[in-house]
């Protein structure tokens, strides 16, 4: 059994009708706050600012809320805490420059240095200057002959 | 019907790992004790010609070329000198040869037998494989 | 017919036990026989993957939703398409094909080698089956694909119809975008399984690498086409407009990619200088580890992504399998390090050999980074007790960076001299790229483009493509004036000449076309409005205007559009039609993007839905910059991957030494 054609349309609509008002769309006031914050719906790594997905349950009331603070003329960080204090520091989009959040940026920055010091390393060990097998001429010149031929030979 | 398609696969499975006849085996490889030298030749061999190709491009002075062109052939010949005395370890006779591109066939001149590999004397007819002998 | 499906993973899972000891016996006794038999088993293995992924597809063609599994990813309206598609839908089906294409690879592998590295193939056959062992376990007594449905006791219930696909996967590039995405995952336990042969059989040579590197581009090359697929994807089906979101799972693709171009890269030196022999194996060996824990990631629900798989109770299983494996390998590396001495020292550190250095460097560091940021949030969670969210802004923060200092080495290297690189060399090969870089800075601040990574990237992106060209250049006029060619048959001839070398510079090439495309990114423009039928509004140099809203209905669907008619200057340029559609089945809405497509931007509309008072159209319309440059350079990277694969003329012709005979009292040598 097919529901009627009307029924369909009006389940469309229904299922399309999500709650949306002008404020869900991101101004660039709300940007600014928006890229310091994180989108919690647990599907994207977007921030609020520009989480994309038109139903997430997290951004929309999350960009309501900075919206209706900035009218009420929070500054910015006084917004961002605001949100800290609520979610915690998953809040942020980007770890914080304290406590445990340091690490976040400082590892990938102290591997680096340590790849550069193991190739400092493998050069220092590895690097001979002129470093050819002690071959005098006369040696050389023993097998030059076979050399010479087998080189004809490849190209 | 299931329990008769079951026992098949079981049985087929079972059958087919199990029942290895000794003409299936593989034969064994001829390995050469002169692989990693020849490899290392090889390697030589293409990087001057890597060099020699660089250089027609322009992108190497020919005192640059020179230089490291002397360097590689001192590299071949203490890798062909390796290889000497590895023979004289082994106690070996040796030949060196181009592989070419398509399985190449040695066929004896006596017998007219076909073989895979190079060999002094033919296995079938035991006379010398080589030509004109 | 469900029994049948679940004997035969039964009956591969003892199999694959039962080759793993064989191999490890014949090898250990010489027995050829047993060494043979193992093999056969790996043949049945994949006879009986076989037959269980084929019942599985039979049941999902023909709609038996009598299984759990049939009855959550399929249903009666989907196209037959998506029904077939439905096999990797799901953990255990997606596990199923996980183990139909390992047997795959395996049974090719053993097929090709009946006659050659008859030493190594016990342990490639041992390392191959381990895995096969471990993932036949997992669908066989964890997560079977063959459950059915009943209620309590024993009487088997039959639903009628089942749930159907995600609607968001009923799209092309999702049928493709798994299977090539796992033929890369699963395909590089071959170099691996090589690689760990030749470590226990103490091979002098670089036999290992010789084998296997056909084997590693093509895997490589199926990694890169399914993680650029799942981009593609995401770009046309998502409505935003992004290509790569930073989500875990597609993190998890993305770094055995990394390591796998590493190790692409630093063979090079094995093969021409003898070095870095150990540093190879622990590539190819984290390569295949980071394989299993993509897998893993996906699957156990440790972090949260929208790609992952339901919860599951595998997760413990992989840590112990990565573990004990891992330690196996590591134990193996230094019990041989005798054996990977370096051939050659490093005479300078301005050389070719120097830069692949540097090329490994950046690479491995993006990787950590990668692994680092999408591990952050649980490692925080587990130590510091609170939870920190590393997002999008993090990775472009960390990544960016490493991606322009490795598109700079992508220029710098090739030009390098082995060896040791005079200053006479750099100023030969550097200055006009150089000068063609800055040039086409200056040009770009003049046009009033003043975003400093985009400056930097593009003005690069003419820096490699300067020296690419100039390789090709120099070359082809060589050869023209040495074998009196003419100009198409001498680029041929050249590239034959060496075809990895001149493969790799295309791939390169590739590489550069989609750093244009990213570079893009910063110039992006959005708007989103809730617009009147008739009514006109602004985007960059366009304006569009809703025209209509129309309705209709499918079997499998509901479907809403808008018309858009976009104009430039009052000229009109094109009409778009994004569509939403509401799946019957699952009551899930999903949009049909509109895209026009083109070499400079793409003009990108999403129809999100109708506003909740007002009942107008709300459009997401956006213009994206240089996008189709990503899809272009893919092309261009599959063209170079392929030429690299053909064998190059001349190489391998060397000459090899045979032994001929005992010219005194020793015994002939065999082995």
């Amino acid at each position: 059994m097919r529901p009627s054609r009307n029924s369909v349309l009006f389940v469309l609509l229904a299922g399309l009708c999500l709650a949306q008002s002008s404020s869900q769309y991101v101004t660039p006031e709300i940007r600014r706050v928006g890229d310091k914050l994180a989108c919690l719906c647990g599907a994207c790594k977007n921030t609020v600012a520009t989480c994309q997905m038109l139903e997430c349950h997290y951004s929309l009331p999350a960009r309501q809320r900075i919206a209706k603070m900035q009218k009420e003329a929070t500054a910015d960080t006084a917004i961002v805490a605001e949100f800290v204090k609520r979610e915690g520091k998953k809040a942020l989009a980007e770890p914080p420059n304290e406590g445990f959040g340091v690490l976040a940026l400082a590892t990938p920055v102290i591997a680096v240095g340590l790849g550069l010091g193991l190739i400092g390393l493998f050069i220092r060990r590895y690097r001979k200057p002129n470093a050819v097998p002690a071959m005098t001429d006369e040696e050389v010149r023993k097998y030059q002959d076979q050399i010479d031929k087998e080189f004809s030979k490849l190209d | 019907m299931i329990i008769a398609i079951a026992a098949l696969l079981v049985l087929g499975a079972l059958l087919y790992t199990l029942i290895v006849r000794p003409t299936s085996l593989p034969e064994p490889e001829a390995l050469s004790p002169f692989r990693h030298v020849d490899e290392a030749k090889a390697r030589i061999y293409e990087n001057l010609r890597d060099l020699q190709f660089e250089l027609r491009l322009g992108k190497l002075s020919d005192e640059d070329y020179a230089r490291t062109k002397v360097d590689l052939q001192k590299e071949l010949a203490k890798v062909l000198a390796d290889a000497d005395a590895l023979k004289a370890e082994l106690g070996v006779q040796t030949t060196s040869k181009a592989v070419k591109p398509k399985a190449a066939e040695f066929v004896c001149p006596h017998c007219a037998k076909k073989f895979k590999e190079a060999m002094k004397f033919c296995g079938a007819c035991g006379k010398s494989m080589e030509a004109g002998a | 017919m469900e029994n049948i499906g679940a004997l035969a993973i039964l009956l591969a899972f003892c199999l694959s036990i039962f080759s793993i000891v064989a191999s490890l016996v014949g090898a250990w006794k010489q027995k050829q026989f047993l060494i043979v038999s193992a093999e056969r088993a790996v043949i049945c293995v994949w006879a009986l993957v076989t037959t269980a992924s084929g019942l599985l597809i039979y049941a999902l063609m023909t709609g038996d939703y009598r299984l759990a599994y049939v009855a959550a990813h399929s249903n009666k309206a989907m196209p037959m398409i998506y029904k077939f598609s439905a096999w990797w839908g799901g953990q255990e089906g997606s596990l199923l094909m996980w183990n139909f294409i390992l047997a795959t690879y395996a049974l090719v592998v053993v097929l090709q080698n009946r006659r050659k590295h008859r030493a190594l193939m016990p342990y490639v056959t041992t390392t191959m089956m381990v895995t096969q062992g471990f993932f036949l376990m997992l669908i066989a007594f964890l997560v079977p694909p063959f459950q059915v449905l009943s209620t309590g006791g024993k009487s088997i219930v039959d639903v009628g119809d089942g749930q159907g696909l995600n609607p968001l996967l009923q799209y092309w590039t999702m049928v493709i975008h798994p299977p090539i995405l796992y033929l890369g995952y699963v395909g590089y336990i071959v170099p691996f399984a090589f690689a760990l042969g030749s470590l226990i059989t103490k091979q002098k040579g670089d036999e290992w690498i010789f084998t296997t590197r056909r084997w590693a581009i093509v895997t490589w090359l199926f990694q890169g086409t399914g993680i650029l697929l799942g981009a593609g994807w995401a770009y046309s089906v998502l409505g935003w407009g992004g290509y790569w979101g930073w989500d875990p799972v597609e993190n998890a693709s993305f770094l055995p990619w990394l390591t796998s171009t590493a190790f692409l890269h630093s063979v090079t030196m094995q093969e021409k200088k003898g070095m870095m022999k150990v540093w190879n194996l622990v590539l190819v060996a984290s390569t295949f580890f980071l394989c299993i824990f993509g897998t893993f990631l996906t699957r156990s629900g440790i972090v949260s992504s929208v790609h992952a798989f339901a919860q599951s109770p595998i997760g413990p299983y992989f840590v112990a399998f990565l573990a004990v494996t891992i330690a196996i390998t590591i134990l193996l590396i230094l019990s041989r390090l005798d054996y990977l001495k370096s051939e050659a020292p490093l005479e300078s550190v301005v050389s070719r050999e120097s830069s692949f250095l540097f090329n490994n460097l950046i690479l491995l560091a993006s990787c950590f980074a990668i692994l680092w940021g999408t591990l952050f949030p649980v490692i925080s969670e587990a130590i510091a007790g609170e939870k920190i969210s590393v997002d999008a802004p993090w990775f472009n923060r960390v990544n960016v960076p490493i991606g322009l200092a490795l598109l700079f080495l992508t220029g710098v290297g090739p030009l390098l001299a082995w060896r040791r690189s005079t200053p006479d060399n750099l100023k030969r090969n550097f200055l006009w790229p150089t000068v063609g870089m800055v040039a086409t800075i200056g040009i770009l601040v003049a046009m009033g483009i003043s975003h400093f990574y985009a400056l930097l990237s593009l003005g690069l992106c003419t820096f490699v493509t300067w020296t690419i060209v100039s390789e090709f250049w120099k070359g082809t006029m060589a050869i023209m004036q040495k074998d009196a060619l003419g100009f198409v048959p001498a680029v041929i001839a050249l590239t034959h000449r060496n075809t990895r070398r001149y493969g790799g510079y295309i791939v390169h090439m590739g590489i550069v076309l989609m750093f244009i495309g990213f570079s893009g990114a910063a110039f992006n423009k959005d708007t989103t409005v809730e617009a009147k039928v008739g009514e006109k509004f602004p985007l960059g140099r366009y304006e569009l205007k809703v025209t209509d809203i129309k309705t209709g209905q499918n079997e499998n669907f509901i479907w809403q559009n808008a018309v858009i008619e976009a104009t430039i200057d009052g000229k009109p340029f094109t009409t778009l039609t994004p569509e939403r559609r509401i799946y019957e089945k699952s009551q899930q809405p999903v949009s049909m993007v509109a895209i026009r497509r083109q070499l400079n931007e793409d003009l990108y509309i999403n129809f999100a839905g109708m506003g909740n008072g007002s009942q107008q159209p709300t459009i997401q319309a956006y213009v994206f910059p240089l996008v189709s440059w990503i899809w272009l350079g893919y092309w261009i990277l599959l063209f170079g991957s392929l030429i690299c694969l053909v064998p190059a003329k001349v190489k391998m012709q060397y000459a090899r030494t045979e032994v001929v005979g005992v010219s005194t009292k020793h015994a002939p040598v065999t082995k």
